[in-house]
């Protein structure tokens, strides 16, 4: 059997450039332990990073290869986001996690309480206990869920990363895990905030890090606050407004016109709108004309 | 021949004048009879006149050549004439220049002599120190004041603006977010009509029991005729906590709710059964768990039941036209309001957290000046609306904002409405913050805006501001230890 292994190990040095598969590498689940309605998987596999656990597709970055083959339209795109997130956060509450909206859910939040309708992707973060909870409880798992919007039923996969154990910088592992929509392939990366060591080494407490080099003061983001988003309960950081304003300035929690959408503040919702010419002041009095 | 032609013979006989009287001179030398010839004793010794060569060789150069023979007559030319015509312009014509220094009136000696006398100078001196001093009056007085004026009144102009604070949702508040003060307290209200009662406000107490004490003794508290309100932060930091929290339940006092309140009741909700460690969070978030721990259901009862923001109706009986009188409607905040708002779209966040304000936004940030140092102090925009709004002048021009279909039943009746009500009945009315929260600031009494926050638990003073039944105003305060560790 030795020699057997040797050969095995040596074809796979040779050969690594060619084949990733390789069974003692981490990766994701393989395609034919959880396909759904695919006959081949569509994941880009980047010879170049053998130790990347996810695979996106081969069509978008933010779509699973396993479960789906092409984009939806941008409508269905977003049908399917709110799913995606209500599921999420309702799982999540239900088996315990410690789980907060960042980035540009958050602003999202900010807004409405809604996932704004440009986003195509949805960043939430959970604790440390929380991970290695989720790791030890609940990976692998297939959640079954009825979505009230369309009145369809859809399976969504918990996967974690087995290099979550891993605090330290890794490009190909920022990732920690992925809540997948098996229908769709929409995901929800799923990112860890750690205690930043290296700080806590220099003596300074409190000091927070996720693997994709964002950085929190731990006073910034807990306690959480409970609150609601897309109509399931949700947790955000407790100085919300602070860490909006850093990540994406001032204006950003103030300017009504972005992305071809202006905020119509009477319905509180983003409406599709092409750029009236460049005059601001137009574009305001519109969004405040709408109420009165 | 005309009498001013150059006559040959007369020359002849005047062959001893002066070698300047030549032939080429102004007409009224070429006239030899103006002049008599003088003798002068020198001359006698000369044999010929004195001709310049080179006056003769050009005399010479200009006859004809077959004249040689003819009589010295024919030989003179009316060539002066045309010279004459040449040369005089400049000499005839000639008038004293603009800037002649040789004339007496020219420019250049007028202004000279105008500044050699003393008046002008004096005058001139008046001028140049009136146009400095206007010139500093506009650059350090006038042209900031204009400024300043045009950047406030930019914030709530929509023409100038791509949006602005107050039109998302914001922010989430579990709690009382606005609650009013008890009718009953209200000095010279209808419980009160002779007008004994007093209104306490405290700055942040910060766990400073003994202070307190020592405060309310200094002001005569009455338990029965006073009420005392704390702007936030009572607890956290400071040496008596629970005592602090003891005190205020049984003088059934009133108290917004600060940011280490909201702090201790977001991670009470979200506390596990293990206590929160230092190692594993931060050092304020362990001092809160461990003042969690000994902390009882009341005590959480009286912080849970802290308002975000206590309204205070305008005193009946108030008067007065001084500054120190308060005759408009009071709110009560921890840290701040942002202008224009009505209360209820505050951001929760910023009513506990603010400490200054983006003008042109009205985003108002916890920083003293603002991530990126554009920010000023929340009550100066604050202040500068107020008064706008005393002084009557229009708001057509600002921004209008409406929601008015989202006022719940209790808020759509009274005090809200009217200030933020509908279309025409709409006025707004200028109201005063009670706050604390920056202690770096210190005690910050404006018109509109009274900051009571002054370092108490690190070794500055405890504030109360007594407003009696008049809308009158006082001041006092106690000295602190210092408890920072």
């Amino acid at each position: 059997m030795r020699p057997h292994f040797g050969i095995l190990l040596g074809y796979f040095f040779c050969a690594a450039h060619h084949v990733v598969s390789s069974p003692l590498m981490k990766r994701d689940a393989d395609f034919n332990d959880v396909k759904t309605r695919l006959k081949s998987s569509n994941q880009k596999v980047d010879a170049s990073k053998p130790n990347k656990y996810f695979h996106e597709s081969a069509f978008h970055y933010h779509y699973d290869g396993r479960f789906a083959d092409k984009a939806p339209s941008d409508g269905m795109r977003q049908v399917h986001l709110r799913a995606l997130i209500q599921t999420y956060l309702a799982t999540m509450n239900d088996i315990g996690i410690e789980t907060f909206l960042m980035h540009g859910t958050l602003l999202g939040w900010w807004w409405n309480r809604k996932i704004m309708p440009w986003d195509s992707d949805i960043d939430v973060m959970v604790s440390e206990k929380s991970i290695h909870h989720m790791a030890a409880y609940y990976n692998m798992t297939v959640h079954h869920h009825r979505i009230p919007e369309s009145g369809v039923s859809r399976d969504y996969l918990l996967e974690v990363n087995p290099h979550y154990t891993n605090s330290d910088w890794d490009a190909d592992n920022k990732i920690d895990a992925r809540w997948i929509d098996t229908d769709s392939g929409l995901f929800i990366d799923i990112t860890t905030l750690r205690r930043n060591t290296t700080a806590e080494e220099l003596g300074i407490h409190g000091a927070m890090s996720v693997k994709d080099k964002h950085h929190y003061n731990y006073d910034d983001i807990f306690p959480l606050r409970i609150t609601d988003f897309e109509g399931s309960p949700a947790k955000i950081p407790y100085a919300y407004s602070e860490i909006l304003v850093e990540e994406y300035g001032q204006n950003a929690l103030t300017d009504s016109y972005f992305e071809s959408h202006r905020f119509d503040s009477s319905i509180k919702q983003w409406v599709p709108k092409p750029l009236p010419g460049h005059a601001g002041g137009a574009r305001f009095r519109e969004s405040f004309a709408q109420g009165d | 021949m005309p009498s001013d032609t150059f006559d040959e013979r007369e020359y002849r006989n005047d062959w001893r004048r002066p070698a300047q009287d030549t032939v080429m001179q102004s007409p009224d030398h070429a006239q030899p009879i103006a002049r008599k010839p003088q003798y002068v004793d020198s001359d006698k010794k000369r044999r010929s006149a004195y001709i310049p060569q080179h006056a003769y060789e050009s005399a010479r150069r200009i006859l004809p050549e077959n004249v040689e023979n003819s009589p010295l007559i024919d030989r003179v030319t009316n060539r002066w004439r045309d010279e004459k015509k040449l040369l005089l312009p400049e000499v005839d014509e000639y008038e004293p220049g603009f800037c002649d220094l040789e004339d007496e009136n020219s420019c250049p000696n007028t202004t000279y002599a105008l500044i050699r006398t003393r008046r002008f100078r004096r005058t001139l001196m008046v001028i140049l120190l009136a146009l400095v001093g206007l010139h500093y009056i506009w650059r350090m007085h006038l042209r900031p004041r204009l400024r300043d004026e045009w950047s406030f009144q930019e914030g709530f102009l929509p023409d100038r603006i791509n949006g602005t604070y107050g039109l998302a949702r914001g922010g989430d508040f579990d709690g009382i977010k606005i609650a009013d003060l008890d009718p009953a307290l209200i000095p010279g209200g209808e419980a009160d009509p002779d007008g004994i009662r007093r209104l306490v406000f405290v700055g942040d107490i910060h766990g400073c029991v003994d202070e307190l004490d020592r405060l309310l003794k200094k002001i005569d508290f009455d338990e029965e005729h006073d009420h005392l309100i704390a702007t936030g932060d009572v607890v956290s930091k400071g040496p008596h906590n629970v005592q602090v929290l003891d005190k205020l339940i049984r003088l059934k006092a009133s108290s917004v709710r600060g940011n280490h309140e909201d702090r201790l009741l977001e991670q009470a909700k979200s506390m596990s059964s293990t206590a929160l460690s230092e190692e594993f969070s931060s050092k304020g978030a362990a001092k809160d768990a461990a003042l969690l721990k000994k902390l009882d259901k009341k005590h959480l009862k009286y912080l849970r039941e802290m308002p975000l923001m206590l309204r205070i109706p305008a005193l009946p009986k108030a008067s007065g036209k001084k500054q120190t009188h308060v005759k408009h409607g009071i709110v009560v905040a921890h840290a701040g309001l942002v202008p224009h708002i009505p209360l209820r779209l505050q951001d929760p966040y910023y009513v506990m957290n603010m400490r200054s304000l983006n003008p042109r936004t009205h985003l108002p940030s916890a920083d003293r000046d603002g991530p990126h140092g554009d920010c000023k102090p929340w009550f100066t925009t604050w202040n500068w609306y107020n008064s706008r709004l005393e002084q009557g002048r229009t708001f057509q021009d600002f921004f209008k904002m409406d929601n008015d279909d989202e006022l719940d039943e209790t808020e759509s009746v009274g005090w809200l409405k009217a200030t933020f009500g509908n279309a025409s009945k709409r006025k707004h009315k200028p109201q005063v913050v009670i706050y604390g929260h920056d202690s770096k600031m210190g005690l910050q009494i404006e018109p509109w805006s009274k900051g009571l926050d002054s370092a108490c638990v690190s070794g500055g003073d405890l504030t109360a501001l007594v407003l009696n039944s008049k809308g009158k105003q006082v001041l006092h305060s106690v000295r602190c230890k210092d408890y920072r560790d």
